[in-house]
Formats: C-alpha cells, structure tokens, sequence
C-alpha cells in the first residue's frame, strides 16, 4: 500500500517537473518586446554574435533571438525551414545569393530601400553586386575577408631576394617560387609558392585580371575558353613545369591546420590568404617575420582579387519583415561593422567601406590598409549562380586535367564549357517554366 | 467472431505506429520520387514535368554518370571477394581453440565499431604519403609507397583497403558463429575416409556455410553500391573523379545543385541496378547454395 502511494506521488512529480520544463520557454520568452528570428551559421562555439548583443541593448522595442545553425548542414537546414512556412526572420548565408534568389526563396528588398533611402554606396562595390539577382536586390552583405599576398621575409633573405619587395605580378611569382623552393634528397622540402594552396584560386584572379568575364550579360551562354582563362591555365601548367603534381599533391599532405599550416610553418614562403590570417599568424607563430601585399598582377595590369560575402536576408514566408529589416540595417550601419568587426578572436573584414577605412580599424594592424585597398578591386566568385557548384566543380577539374597534362588547357575548359552550358540551359529552361507560374515575393 | 475481429483490431492498432512511419516515411517517399525523376525539380519551386528527359540525359549525355558506375562497379568487384575471402580465412584462423584466441578475435573486431566518418579521417593520415605509416613501414622495407589517395590510379584501391581493413572484423565473426554451427561429425567422416583439411574444407564447412555465405554476398555487393562515406569525406570524388562514385554523384546532384529530379532518377537506375545484380545473384546461388533443411526459396 504505502509503495503504491510512492509510485503515486513520484509520478505526480515527473508530471510535474515535465510540465514546468515545458512551460518555461513560454514564461522566459514573455517580454512584451517584437521578437525576430535570426539564424547564423556558426563553429564550434556557439555564443550569441556581438551584433545581436548591440542591437538588443539599443533596442526597446525589438528583440533578436539568435540561433546557430552548423556549417556542415546549414544550406538543407534552411531549405526546409523555408519549405515548412515558419521560416526564421533573417537568414544569414554565404552561398551565392542568386542561388536562393532564382529559386523564389528570398524576400526582395528593393521596396524597403527605396522608402528608406538606404545609402547603398556603403558597401564594396562588387560585394553589392552580388546581392542581386534580375535587378532586384534580395540580400545585404554582412561580413567578409579581404585577401592579399602574404609573403616570408626570412626565406626571401635567405634565397638572395630583396625582402621589402615581393614578386608584383604572375611572372614573378614563377621566378620567386624557382628560387624559393629547395629539394633534398630529392623530395621538396619547402616551396616559394603553390597555386592549389589556399582557398583563392589562382587561375581565376589571373582570368579576372585580364578581364576575363566567363559569361555573357544575358547570363545565358558560358565562355570557358577565351585567351584570358586559357592563358590562366596555361600559367599554372607552366608554373608545375618544374615540379609534378604527384610531388606537390604529396608535399602538401603534410599540411595542417594551426603550426602545422604550410606558411606558419615556413614550407611555403608566398601564400594568398585573407586577413583573419593575421591573427592566425599572431597565435601560431608570433615571432614570424612576414610582410603583406598586394595581389600579383598579370603582367602590367591591375591587381584584382575575389571576395564573397557572408549576407542577411529574409527567407520567403518570414513573418516578421518589417523588424527583421530594422535589424538587417542596424548589423551594416558603420559603428555594428567596426565594432563586429574588431570583437571577435579572428577580424572579420567590413562590407562597409566607411567602416573599413576608418582609422580604429586601419589601426588594428599595420597591414590592414592594404587589404582595404585590394577590396576596391574584387571580383564575385559568382559566376554562373543559376548552376554555381556545377561551375565550381567543372572548373576545378579542367584545372586538374590540365595540370596533370590529361587534356591541353583548351580541351579540358572546352570539355567543362559543354557540361556547364548543358546544366545552365537546363536550369534556364526550368526558370522560365517556374517563371510563368510563381510569383517572387515582395517586401 | 466478434473476439477475433477485435482482436484483429488490437493488432493493427498497436503496429499502427510502424504502418504509418512506413507509408509517410517509406512508401510515400518512393512513389513520390519516382514521380520526381519525371520531373525538373529543385524542392523550392514547383516542380516541371520533362517525361523520360532525366533517364535519357543520364544515359547518353552524361558521361558522369558512366564515370560514377564504373567507379562503383569497380569498387564492389573487388572489395566484395577481398571482404568475404579475407573475413572467412579470419573466421578460419580464429575457429581453432588455440591460447588466447579471444584476444585475437577481439582484435580483428574492433575496427568494425568505428564509425565511417571517423574510420576515414584515420585513413586519411595512414595513407598520407609522407607522413602515413603505411608508407613509412613500406620505406622501412625499402618500397617507395604509392601515393594513395592523390594518384588516381590508386585512389580506388586506397579506399577498398580501408574498407577491407575495416569490415573484416565485423564479417569474420558472422562467418565464425557459421563455422561453429557446422556438425563435428561430418569432420569426423571426412576423416575417416582419409581426407585432410581441404576436403574437410571444401566438403564440409563451405556447404554448410553457403547460405551465409550466399547472404553476406548481397549483404556486401548492395552495401558496396552506396558507396559514399569514404569518398565524400576522403576524396570528394578526386582526383580526377576516379572516386566519384554513384552515391556521390547523386548526393552532388541532389544537395549541392538542388537537381532533385536528376538525382531521383539516378537513384531510380541505382535500385534497378542493385535489383538485376541480386536476381543474378539468386539464380547463381541455386548452383552452389547448400540448405541443410532442403531446398531453400
């Protein structure tokens, strides 16, 4: 009898704890402040972002609710809150914009800038660029990074080069690397520089460089093998003339993350890379002589780099548009961006210019002008949107073709030309179809 | 009447839970990507009907899909007899009641507990060409190791030999349990007419496992087919898209390009391909499958 009553008290316990458990998001969440839904992708560490904690502090009348969402599954994490119909307010992404846009999965927002006058001067020219998908703007950038060279001063001395002047143009890079890299035993043991090193790719800023445009405006036809991407590829096999790709492929399995990468750990002496390396560098190996410059050029010509963004939007059926806006404007605003900018354990670049030349950030390092300088000179990494990862995928390949002498650069860039086009007039073909029958959604 | 009838009931109702996770989770999804293979679709936006347009592209114009088969063919062709022949000699090894033979089975089964993801990242450094110890203990030797994973010529046998390494284990012990069933007086016969252990072997043991056996083969060869972990963390199809495999291609398709049409199709060709090569299997097995309890169906 009395273990029955116990039975009976204890489950009335349980009942009671899981109702309270389930109650308390109610309570907690019952301020009577607007609430906006943000979702961000995050690492490992998944604190709320410097900019949410600075808008709800200003605010009084809305609040953001941030959620991080992993890197390795975010792009499907979104998809199906979007496909569900209680998406979050603002998403915050870095895969092409008009790879969502041209699928209807964000809110235009040319409405709302036009009422508000919003200055869209502020941002880098080619960061805004991207933003758009048909003339009509869907996104605003919200962080990016800025590359530049970063070069060793210790190896270049020590290989007889003058260490105040880095290699200024594709040419010099060939002749740098030569003298740079050293053998022993035969095998390499360290390399001036190495085109597949790094996430920037290297044909591709010696294609825009020479003004290489890979589409035509109408984006409906690709052109992979124009003089500019041939003779970028064409560069590369040149460069690999004194090495193969097996050995370098084999170098550089010995890379790591942290000391182990290949510029801190002095393998490589020239290295593209954006400035959150800086703080890399300051970590790893603080005492590392290094100095950072402009991208090469090719030949006499401009010095042009690739950068993308990470930006805000509001997925289609959002509820709240109006706040989400409010606070997409606040993360851009000059003092947000140089205060995120400086808040966090690796810089992030500004998409605002004005936040990016203004003297506390300039301040943080000596080198950081330089890399405000090269983001006035970017190219989109977006190239072909409607069919970007195929793009990515048949361009990396043609280079490896290429390199490994299985195709000459103009058969492997015809080859992926042909796969690229045939995906492209698919995708256009299906655009139309959706075109006719689904409306985009307004503001 | 009336009781069985209610009971009937009963019975439904408590499976309810599995016929509706299996008709929304299950069927539904495979009607509806069939319908989907017929279709242009990238999950966003309605989807457009195209007939036979995907099968037709897949087959004769995407030379992918033709590189992602081959790759896969290859890779259940060889792995499949390395898995079964390397886990049953195991399976032979470790049946004999020698000292310390637990140990030795404990060992052998261990890798199979890791999971996939974190098997490959070992194997990424195990067959890293300069640091790799399998190529430092082949340098010892004074072999110069292949370059593995980064050759394209040996990046297919890279993954075979972690996949071997790393199902054996698991395998050798199905395949022992079968061993031990086998009655100890056919052994004894066998011996009696003077036989040695390759006719205990091929007498005795191999017929008595064949249905096991026969099993795991489809187990293997349809396992080998979804290929995807290993290369998808390892390789991601590279280089050169020898390990390209056909899950791969599809999981491209489906998650990177958002082509759901395309890639439902290539899933349609992959069951039809897995359901050819299991009724071949089947209409082989009647040659050398042995039931111990009679024919079986």
């Amino acid at each position: 009898m009395m273990r029955i009553r116990a039975i009976k008290i204890a489950a009335f316990l349980i009942a009671l704890v899981l109702l309270a458990l389930l109650l308390w998001p109610a309570l907690e969440k019952s301020s009577n402040r607007r609430e906006v839904r943000y979702w961000f992708v995050a690492g490992v560490k998944d604190n709320i972002p410097p900019c949410v904690q600075l808008f709800n502090a200003a605010q009084e009348s809305i609040r953001v609710v941030s959620t991080p969402i992993p890197w390795n599954e975010h792009e499907k994490k979104v998809l199906t809150a979007i496909l569900s119909g209680d998406p979050p307010d603002v998403v915050n992404l870095v895969t092409p914009v008009p790879k969502w846009a041209a699928r209807k999965a964000l809110v235009a927002l040319d409405p709302a800038i036009t009422r508000d006058h919003f200055d869209t001067t502020r941002f880098f020219p080619s960061l805004w660029q991207e933003m758009s998908y048909r003339g009509r703007t869907y996104a605003l950038p919200a962080y990016t990074g800025s590359y530049a060279l970063f070069y060793n001063r210790r190896l270049l001395r020590e290989a007889g080069l003058d260490p105040d002047r880095p290699p200024a143009n594709w040419q010099e890079i060939q002749d740098y690397s030569r003298r740079l890299t050293r053998r022993e035993n035969g095998r390499i043991v360290r390399m001036g520089f190495i085109p597949q090193y790094g996430t920037i790719e290297t044909p591709l800023i010696i294609a825009f460089e020479q003004g290489a445009r890979f589409i035509d405006p109408a984006g409906t036809r690709v052109h992979l093998t124009t003089p500019e991407v041939v003779s970028a590829l064409q560069w590369e096999r040149d460069f690999f003339d004194l090495y193969t790709v097996e050995e370098v492929s084999a170098f550089m399995g010995g890379f790591g993350y942290g000391n182990q990468q290949g510029f801190i750990a002095e393998k490589v002496a020239l290295f593209i890379n954006d400035n959150s390396f800086i703080d890399q560098i300051a970590r790893y190996h603080p005492e590392l002589d290094y100095g950072v410059a402009m991208i090469p050029a090719w030949g006499e010509g401009p010095s042009v780099s690739s950068a993308g963004s990470w930006w805000l939007a509001i997925p289609r059926g959002a509820k709240n548009r109006e706040d989400a806006w409010t606070f997409m404007k606040f993360v851009v605003s000059r003092e947000t961006q140089l205060a995120e900018s400086m808040s966090r354990d690796e810089t992030l670049f500004p998409v605002n210019r004005f936040a990016a030349n203004d003297s506390a950030f300039l301040g943080m390092h000596r080198y950081m002008a330089i890399f405000s300088r090269q983001m006035e000179q970017t190219r989109s990494k977006s190239i072909v949107p409607l069919v970007h990862d195929i793009f990515w995928r048949e361009f990396s390949l043609a280079r490896e073709r290429s390199l490994r002498g299985v195709m000459s650069p103009e058969q492997a860039l015809g080859q992926a030309e042909r796969t690229i086009q045939a995906f492209l007039d698919r995708a256009l073909e299906y655009d139309r179809y959706v075109d006719a029958r689904m409306e985009t959604t307004g503001f | 009447m009336r009781a069985l009838n209610k009971n009937t009931v009963w019975g439904y109702l408590f499976a309810s839970p599995w016929i509706v996770g299996f008709l929304l989770f299950g069927l539904y999804p495979i009607l509806v990507s069939f319908w989907y293979s017929l279709c242009q679709y990238d999950v966003l936006r309605i989807p457009q009907y195209i007939g036979l347009r995907n099968y037709r592209e897949l087959l004769f114009e995407d030379h992918y899909f033709y590189t992602a088969v081959w790759n896969t063919l290859f890779y259940t062709l060889v792995r499949t007899p390395l898995v079964i022949v390397g886990s049953l000699l195991l399976a032979m090894l470790v049946s004999k009641a020698v000292r310390g033979v637990r140990l030795f089975r404990t060992i052998y089964f261990i890798p199979s507990i890791i999971s996939g993801v974190i098997l490959s990242v070992l194997w990424m450094w195990l067959l890293n060409p300069e640091y790799g110890l399998i190529n430092s203990t082949l340098q010892f030797f004074g072999l110069q190791g292949p370059l593995w994973l980064i050759d394209p010529r040996w990046s297919k046998p890279a993954i075979i030999l972690m996949s071997v390494w790393s199902l054996g284990g698991g395998r050798m012990l199905v395949f022992l349990a079968a061993i031990q069933n086998v009655p100890k007086h056919f052994y004894e016969a066998v011996e009696m007419d003077g036989g040695g252990w390759w006719a205990r072997f091929r007498h005795v043991t191999l017929p008595f496992i064949s249905p096991v056996l026969f099993l795991w083969f489809i187990f293997e060869i349809i396992g080998s087919l979804q290929v995807f972990v290993e290369a998808y963390v390892m390789t991601k199809g590279g280089p050169l898209n020898s390990t390209l495999f056909y899950n791969l291609y599809l999981y491209n398709k489906a998650f990177d390009d958002f082509d759901m049409g395309y890639a439902s199709a290539l899933a349609w060709l992959l069951f039809i391909l897995a359901g050819i090569i299991t009724l071949i299997q089947f209409r082989v097995s009647r040659k050398w499958v042995y039931y111990s309890g009679g024919v079986g169906k």
